[in-house]
Order: structure tokens, then sequence, then C-alpha cells
């Protein structure tokens, strides 16, 4: 019920949301008003800045990973997500129905899975990331097929089943004995804390299998990579091919941001989201290495799960407002080499609010066909503005806001002017090379003047003599 | 003969991993057992979390601290109305020492009538146990009976669980047996998680407080509990296998299954763990494990035996039956006295001593490790056409070579050496045996794997024209190293060997499409205004205007010589709006030029035109009857 109620309150609530979903809601929300509508209505003016709505469906291998991990659910949990736990290979799974999508993240916790249950295959996985969902997946040592091609699907190719990632010179002493639980070094993260949190020197642990980025997809981060000694492959076999990743090459965690800003997280391991990895110590097997008593993986953990989630690193447009200074509306065009002030309103979706957003390299472009003015747009109060003059080329252009930067959804405002040439009355109207021909103009009317009063008035003397 | 014995041992071993290969998974660490203490020894705040906590910690074990402050606490809230009051308290007393709750008359029928069957399984439950920690009398047999009762109305795991607690507390005479038969009804409802979990539907906590009761009541009857082995080590893992508890609840529940999993008198599962990682090396020859029960309470009393060892590479048996040694607390083997080579070992071993022991059959990898050394390391560049004769260098671990070597496209980079193992002297191939390229200016590394001949010689050659893909043809100064590991290995080595200097053929300009550049800014840009043309000089054009202005001023002064006059101007309105109008119509003209466009000056120059017309024919009209009138 209380999931239930957030949910539709956020829909009358807020005005930025799809269509499809909002008629969902407003069914459930006449059910709702059949009951109790002032009991709704009451829940729904004390739920005001619960925010985080999402319904999420959590697959795993079994339910007792509901309880091996159950810090990284609740921690969720308690941040307004309404979990669905099934297994992977329930035969009801379902992510649409009518054409609708069900949920808005997916969590897969289940590694091995080969073929998904219900009408889930990875193809109804990649249209949902189409669609905008997010989507984060834990991989492990006993991957499937599934998994390995939703991650190339996403641009991350995953090594093969029962290999892992090796590093002999960063195991954890705890290592049972393959040298793959793998203390991995805070200074290998993404330089990015809306992804990966405040940074810390807390090493994270790490127990499962490897990635390579496809070097072809631009928009794969490398969230966390191994250290230059660390490689992938099988822990019990002789090396006798080139390894799938080596080095740095080799990715622990990686994210991807789709163009439709859908996030993606693919995390090599399991265990690393486990209550055991989020309370264990940590310390290096290198004999005078520091000991650490806890693990970053809780703050890692939960500081994906805040930005595939989208609980971080979100970004709107509010208000555009454009004219030319000393004027308070924009002309129905602008003339070239009018000098414009230009200011937009930017927010980031912090703790459930909405708060200007704090970036030092918005920039402004203003563009027809090609960009003629790129200029830095500077903060002022809750908004960005800047003044510059027009460039002296008439034609229809944009200012165009396109920030897109690491961590962050892609921000986009275009508002389009028309720019036009001087009118004929604003061009300069004494060019000194002309004088002559002013000169000649104005002593012809001059004479015709002139002439005009003595051809009229002269007396003849002739005649009067 | 001897091979045959040999082999059968050897199967005899492999059926026997077949048939235990089930192990506990999870159990409660000496951490988690601390971390379950501390959450159950939080400040209770009512009753109910007094009793979780106090029974909590005398099941672990514990101290419980302050026993006198626990028992005004519980004699200050008791209700003697409630039977839940009553249960919280009597039970939570029972666990310190030297508190007695009294209890009226009036409480004793209360709980008396609670055993009935129009009672909830749950009342009926707190009710018995109640009754039972005071020490009053209670008719089992009805109790029985209304047991029974509710067991057909409520048929669910939580209430079934609570009718096997309830009917632990009844006296052994009463007749238990329907209840005890509930056991195997509600194993049968436990869900198998691929093979390795079995739990309940409805939890963990039913699945834990199942157990208890399950053991509770058959030691109560003194009956063997109807679980299989592998069910039992099925529970553990999955009662064990949450680190993090929610509720004080859950946190009991646990407990009270933890403290009945180790002290019942059917199953004490084992669990057999190396302290540390099961390794053994030269310098640490011994193998020590920890055989613990699942609270990881050493079991003194047991025998350990490795039933058989082999080694996993070869699959040839090590040796079989041998005991290990008990001392202070930790079970120890020499293992290295067998002069194992390095690698992995799978032991099989039993844990013996007691007959409730359960999965005491144990599957281990042991590993055998060593440490390497890096001998006779030779560098040195080959020319392709080998017209001139190669000089190597040779450099010792762990110093980085004095000389820089140069390879350009027709040259080859090589370097051989030799993997020995430092305490056997016999060469390896290990694991990881890679040479890393690292160009210290741009950050990019390549990576080559070594790979060992026949004779365990590894070989490395870098042939600069047809790797320069690899490097993207960029040259620069590159630093070497070898990079040599294995989970066999204590010492891995990472070791700058010498710095190269690669040069490739012909340099390609760098990718343009870097992909990370997709989240910077882009580069500022200004609009370049376009340049005023240039003029020409002022001077000329004012001469010109001088020269043009020259007729006006001629017609003038040609005007003077001539005599012109306007002698004939009269001063009538008509004249002088004709003049004002006319002049009017040239300003127009000029302000048409600076200021409006053409529709407005039509405007005006209509009005102007209108005047003037006006005026004008008015004046030619009386000029003309002047002219008439001087004729």
């Amino acid at each position: 019920m209380a999931p239930l109620t957030a949910d539709v309150h956020h829909r009358s609530g807020s005005s930025s949301l799809s269509k499809k979903r909002s008629e969902m809601a407003s069914q459930r929300r006449f059910r709702l008003l059949d009951n109790n509508v002032i009991f709704f209505l009451s829940l729904s003016a004390m739920l005001h800045c619960a925010v985080a709505d999402g319904r999420t469906l959590v697959l795993l291998d079994n339910l007792n990973i509901k309880d091996t991990h159950s810090i990284f659910f609740r921690s969720l949990a308690d941040r307004g997500f309404d979990l669905t736990f099934k297994t992977a290979d329930d035969p009801s799974l379902s992510l649409i129905k009518y054409g609708q999508f069900l949920y808005e993240h997916l969590v897969i916790f289940s590694p091995s899975v080969e073929d998904f249950g219900g009408n889930i295959n990875v193809e109804t996985i990649t249209s949902f990331i189409d669609g905008g969902g997010n989507v984060l997946v834990a991989a492990s040592s006993d991957i499937g097929d599934a998994l390995r091609e939703l991650g190339s699907e996403c641009g991350v190719e995953v090594d093969e089943e029962k290999t892992a990632v090796i590093d002999h010179h960063n195991f954890d002493v705890s290592d049972p004995g393959e040298h793959t639980l793998i203390v991995a070094d805070p200074a290998n993260l993404l330089k990015a804390p809306t992804i990966v949190g405040n940074p810390t020197d807390k090493p994270v642990l790490f127990k499962g299998v490897g990635m390579v980025a496809d070097p072809e997809n631009p928009l794969v981060l490398d969230i966390l990579t191994g250290s230059s000694t660390a490689y992938t492959y099988f822990p019990d076999r002789p090396i006798s091919q080139y390894p799938h990743a080596v080095g740095k090459n080799t990715l622990l965690i990686a994210g991807l941001q789709a163009r439709n800003n859908a996030r993606v997280v693919f995390s090599g391991s399991l265990d690393f989201f486990s209550d055991a990895f989020f309370n264990s110590a940590v310390q290096k097997a290198t004999p005078g290495s520091q000991r650490f008593e806890q693990t970053g993986n809780m703050e890692l953990a939960e500081a994906l799960s805040r930005w595939v989630f989208k609980e971080a690193g979100v970004l709107r447009v509010g208000a555009v407002t454009h004219h030319p200074v000393g004027e308070l509306s924009p002309p129905a065009a602008y003339t070239i080499t009018d000098l414009v002030v230009y200011s937009i309103v930017i927010e980031q979706l912090t703790e459930g609010r909405w708060v200007p957003f704090d970036g030092e390299d918005i920039q402004l472009e203003f563009v027809r066909i090609d960009p003629f003015v790129r200029t830095y747009l500077k903060k002022n109060g809750g908004e960005y503005s800047v003044q510059f003059t027009l460039p002296d080329v008439y034609g229809v252009f944009q200012f165009k806001v396109d920030y897109n930067r690491l961590g962050y959804t892609h921000l986009y405002s275009s508002t389009q002017v028309s720019v036009r040439p001087l009118q004929h009355t604003q061009y300069e109207r004494f060019i000194p090379s002309a004088y002559p021909y002013y000169a000649s103009c104005f002593s012809m009317m001059a004479g015709l003047f002139v002439f005009s009063i003595v051809f009229l008035h002269m007396k003849d003397k002739e005649k009067s003599d | 003969m001897d091979r045959s014995r040999l082999f059968g041992a050897f199967l005899f071993s492999l059926c026997l991993a077949g048939a235990q290969a089930l192990s506990p998974a999870h159990h409660l660490s000496l951490a988690d057992v601390d971390r379950l203490q501390n959450l159950l020894s939080q400040p209770f705040t009512d009753l109910e979390s007094a009793y979780y906590s106090v029974v909590g910690l005398s099941k672990l074990g514990a101290n419980i601290p302050d026993h006198d402050g626990v028992c005004q606490f519980i004699k200050s809230q008791l209700d003697p109305t409630s039977v839940d009051s009553v249960f919280f308290a009597a039970e939570a007393s029972q666990a310190i020492s030297g508190c007695e709750i009294p209890v009226s008359n009036e409480t004793r029928d209360i709980l008396l009538a609670a055993v009935s069957e129009d009672s909830t399984m749950t009342q009926i439950n707190r009710a018995v146990s109640a009754l039972a920690s005071l020490g009053l009398p209670l008719a089992s047999q009805e109790a029985v009976g209304a047991l029974t009762a509710r067991i057909n109305k409520e048929d669910n795991v939580m209430a079934i669980t609570s009718a096997l607690q309830t009917a632990a507390r009844l006296s052994q005479e009463a007749e238990l047996g329907g209840i005890l038969e509930e056991i195997e009804d509600l194993t049968a409802r436990l869900d198998d998680l691929g093979g390795i979990y079995l739990q309940f539907e409805e939890g963990l906590e039913a699945t834990a407080m199942f157990v208890t009761a399950a053991y509770s009541l058959s030691d109560h009857v003194d009956m063997e509990p109807p679980l299989k082995e592998d069910q039992v080590i099925q529970l553990v893992n999955s009662i064990f296998s949450k680190k993090s508890w929610d509720s004080l609840s859950e946190a009991f529940s646990v407990a009270s299954a933890a403290a009945a999993l180790c002290t019942n008198r059917f199953h004490v599962p084992v669990v057999v763990s190396a302290q540390g990682p099961a390794t053994v090396s030269h310098s640490q020859p011994t193998l020590q494990l920890l055989v613990t029960d699942v609270m990881s309470q050493p079991l003194d009393y047991s025998k350990v035996l490795v039933e058989s060892a082999y080694s996993v590479a070869s699959k040839s048996i090590i040796f079989t039956q041998a005991p290990f040694t008990l001392n202070d607390g930790v079970f120890e083997l020499n293992f290295m006295s067998t002069q194992p080579a390095s690698g992995y070992y799978q032991f099989t071993i039993a844990v013996t001593g007691d007959s409730r022991l359960v999965a005491n059959h144990v599957e281990l990898k042991v590993k055998v490790s060593t440490e390497v050394a890096v001998t006779t390391m030779d560098l040195s560049v080959v020319d392709k056409d080998q017209s001139i004769g190669t000089k190597t260098s040779r450099v010792d671990y762990p110093s980085k070579s004095k000389t820089i070597f140069t390879a350009d496209g027709h040259q080859n980079f090589a370097m051989t050496f030799q993997l020995v193992d430092v305490n056997t002297g016999v060469e390896l191939t290990p694991h990881q045996t890679f040479v890393r390229l690292h160009n210290q200016k741009t950050g990019q590394e390549v990576v080559f794997v070594a790979e060992p001949d026949a004779k365990s010689l590894y070989k490395f050659e870098l042939d600069t024209a047809e790797r320069k893909s690899e490097f993207a043809s960029i040259s620069g100064t590159y630093s070497l190293c070898l990079i040599v590991g294995d989970a066999t290995l204590e010492n891995p080595i990472l070791w700058n060997v010498a710095d190269v200097v690669l040069k490739f053929m012909d340099e390609e300009a760098p990718a343009t499409i870097q992909p990370k550049t997709l989240y910077v800014p882009k580069p500022e840009i200004q609009h370049l205004f376009r340049e005023p043309e240039k003029k020409p000089a002022t001077v000329v054009s004012n001469a010109f205007t001088a020269l043009i202005l020259s007729p006006l001023l001629l017609l003038l002064i040609l005007w003077l010589k001539l005599g012109a006059n306007v002698s004939n101007f009269s001063c009538s309105p008509s004249t002088v709006l004709f003049h004002v109008g006319h002049a009017a119509m040239l300003g127009l003209m000029y302000v048409y030029w600076t200021h409006l466009n053409m529709f407005q000056t039509l405007k005006y120059l209509a009005i102007i035109g209108g005047v003037t017309f006006l005026a004008g024919n008015r004046m030619l009209a009386q000029k003309a009857v002047k002219r008439i009138e001087k004729k």
C-alpha cells in the first residue's frame, strides 16, 4: 500500500513523467480513491518529499541471495525503491505488459542464468534499456550466456565462464588460494564523484569475472579497472592463449549511459555487493601493506546504485530566456551584431529535490548548422547567463546548451531565433569617402531652391528700365 | 599389485568425494558471533526486546551484564494479566540467575485458561512455556489435545513450529508422537535452492525457528529427527548465509538455531577450515586446520584424519590415512615432509570422535607454494638481416639495466630468461609470465605473454615493424617490466628490467576520435567579425566635395555679377508658404535619407506636397495677374 501511494503521489506531484505510466497510475488512483480519499490525500501530503519512485525488478539465481546481500537491498528499500524479488527462471517474469514497462529499474543478480524465465530475454532487456530503463547487472565466474550476450549488446565483453580476474600482486590476505579475491585500489576508480561517490582511500574487494570495453563504443565507462598486474583467465589452466583482458584494460565494473540517458552498470562480481564483502576487513597479502577495518564496497555499491537508478547525476533544464541588452523581451527577429543576454536555469536532483546545479563548464553555442559562437556561461544567482554580440551573419540560428559530462545525464536545450541583416535605415548614412555624392545631391537641392526663388521673383531690369 | 591398491584407494576417494560433496558453506565466524552479540546487547525498550536480548545472549553463551538491573526491568514491566508479558518475563528471568517472578493465582489461572484450542497457537505456546518456566503444574495431555486441534486449524509453518516448541516443554509421558510427525511434514515443505540451501519461503526466521524447535523436541523425546545429513547442511547454509540481521527477533532466531545445532543430541555439523589460507610452503610446512561447530567453537574431542590426498595436476595419490595432531586447539599436519611439488592437492579429511558429527567428510584444496627466482636474464637487440652480431647484456634481479636499448623497424628486441624454484632448483612455468611495455609519456601499456620452450626457457621477441599497431605507432621510451605470478608463488615478481626506445617507421597521426573526449568542454569559439573595407583617404573625397560644391558657388558669383535679384518677392502668404513648403520637401528628402522609410516619407510628402501645390498654384496665379496688370 505504502509504495503504491508514493507511486501515485509522484505522478500528481511532478509533471515530467511519461504518459504511458501515468495512465497506469491513474487506473490505480481510481482504485485507491474508491477506498479512501482522505487517507490517500493526507498520505500524499505527508510523502511530499518522497520522490524516489522506482518499481524495481530484482532477478536472483536463488532467493537466498536476498539474505546474503541484505544490506544492499535494504539500502535500496530505505531509499524508496519498491523491490520485487523473483528468481531469474520464474515462468511468470515479464518486463513489458500491453506495451508498457512494468518496472523502471532492473537488477540482475543472477549470473549463471542461461535463459530467463517468462517473456524476458536479452532482446526485451535491450528494448527496456532503449525505453529508458536502468539496469544493474552483477556477474560472477559462473556466468551464463544470457548475461554475456547482454554485455555485448551494451559494449561490454565479458570473459568466458569459469574464468576469473587474477592478480598475484594485489590479492587479499583472506584469499582462499587462487589469488582471485582482489583488492582493487581506489586510484583505479573512474574520476567521477557522481558515479563512484566521494573519493576515499578504502580499497574495494572484488571476486569475479573480468570484462573489456568495446573500443567502438564510446559510451562505455571504465568505472573500476584492474591494476597493471591483473589479468583474466581460467585460474586452474595454464595460459595457452592471450588472456581476454590484461592489465588496466581489465574492467572490474563497467558502466554505460545510453544516448537516451538510460543507465547500465555491469559488475564482474556478485560478491562485491554481498554483506560479507561490505563488512569484511581488507588487507593486501604483500607484507607490510595497510589493513583497513572495512572495505569501500558499501560506499561504492551505494554510490553506483544511486547513479544507475538516477538518484545522482540527473540534470534538467528550467526557464530559458534571451533578449537584447537593455530590453526585457526577445524581439521577433534579432539584427546582426546585436548585444544579447542569454540565461538558462539548470537544476540537479539531490535527495529527491531539484536544486540549482553548480557547474563551472557549461557552454552556450550559437549555431547555424555550425556553431558561430561558443562561450562559457557564468553562474548568476540561480541561473547561468552570458552576454555576447551576435555574429554579422544572418539566418536562422539556435541558442544551444549541450552539456554532456561524465556522470550526468545529457542536458540539451535549443531555442531557435532568426537573425536578419540591417534594415536600410540602419546602415551608416554618411561615409566620408562618399562626401562628393552627398555634396552633389545637397548642392543640387540647394541650387534648386535658390534657383526657384530667383527664377520666380527676379525683376528684369531691362524691362523696367 | 601395489598399483591396483593405489588405484582402488583412488577410486574409493573419488566415490567418497561424490557422496560427501556437500559441506557447510556458511557458518558464524567469530566475527559474526561478535556482531550477533552486539546486536542482541542493545539496550532494550520493552519486555519483548528484553526477552530476545537476554535469551538470545544466553543461547550464544555470552555474559549478560547487570543481572539485577535486568531483573528490575522485567519486574517493573511485567503485566500479570497478559500471557505474552508473563511469557517474556518468565523466559528472560530463567536466563539470568537469582531472579524470581512473583506469580499470583490469578496469573496462573489466566495461563491455564490460555491452554485451550480456542486460543491461537502462539498463545498456547507462550502460556505453556511460561508455566513450564515458572515451574507450575500443567496437564500435558490436555495441552497436546489443544495443540493437535490448533494444528488442524492453523496450518502454517510458524504455527506448527510453535506447536513443536510447545511440545518440547510438555511432559515426556504425554503422547507427543502425533506432533513429532509434524517435523517430517514440515521438512517436506522446505524449498531446495540449487541443492545448497533449504529454507521456508516464509523467510529466515521461520527456517531458524523450525530448526530450533525440531531439535529441542527431538532432544526432549530422544528420537532422532527425520532430517538427512545433506538436509542439515543445507539448513545450516541457509540460516547462516545472512550476515546482517534486520531485527532483534531475526537475530534471536539465528542465535537459537546456532545453539540448537551445536548442542543437540543428534546432529552437530562440523566446519573444517584452514587457519589462514590453506597453504603450506618451506617456511610454513604444517597444514593447520580448525575444526569447529557452526559457532566457531573448536571441537577438541574430535580426531582428524586425512583419508587421502592427491595432486590436482597429476592425479597421483600422495598419501592416505595420515592423522592430524591436535596442538592448542589447532589440528596440524606436516605436509612438507613428503616433499610435494608446488601446486594444488585435494585432501579428503574425515573428522571422527562423536557419532553426532555431520558433514564430517570434507574435501579441502591445499596449496603448496614456493618461491621463484629469475635467472639468466639476457636482453639484446637483433638486426633482422643478421649482418651485425648481436650484443647481449645480462641483468640481475632486481636491478635495472643501465643500457638503454633502441629498436627501430629493422631490428627485433629480444629477451630470454629462466624461472627456477628457489628451494628445489627446478624450472618453473608460472601461470602469469607477462612482459609489459609502458610508455612513460602517454601512460599507454602493452602487455605480451612470454612463452616457454621445451626446456622451460622463456623467450620474448618484439618485432617492432609487426607490432606497431599494438603500440598505435607511437615512438618513444617504454619501460620494460617482467611480471611473474602464480597462485603457488609466495613472491610475485614485478621487475622493471630496462628502458627500451622503440622507433616506428611511419608514424601515423593519433586517431582523431578519442572516445573519452566526449565528456570534456569543447574549445571556445569567438566569432570573427568581418573587417570593414579599407576606405580611400578622406583628402581625396574632401577635395572632390569642394570641387562638386564649386558650381553652386560659381552660380551665385555669376548671378551677383549678372545682377540677379529677388526684388519681385512679395510677402504674400502663398509665396512664403510655397517656398517654405518647397524647402520642407527638400528637407524631407534629407530626413528620408537619414531616418524614415519610404511609406512614412510618402505620407509626409503628400501633406507637404499638397500644401505646396496649392500655395504654388496661388502664387503663380497672383504673378500672372500682376504680369497682366503691368501690360
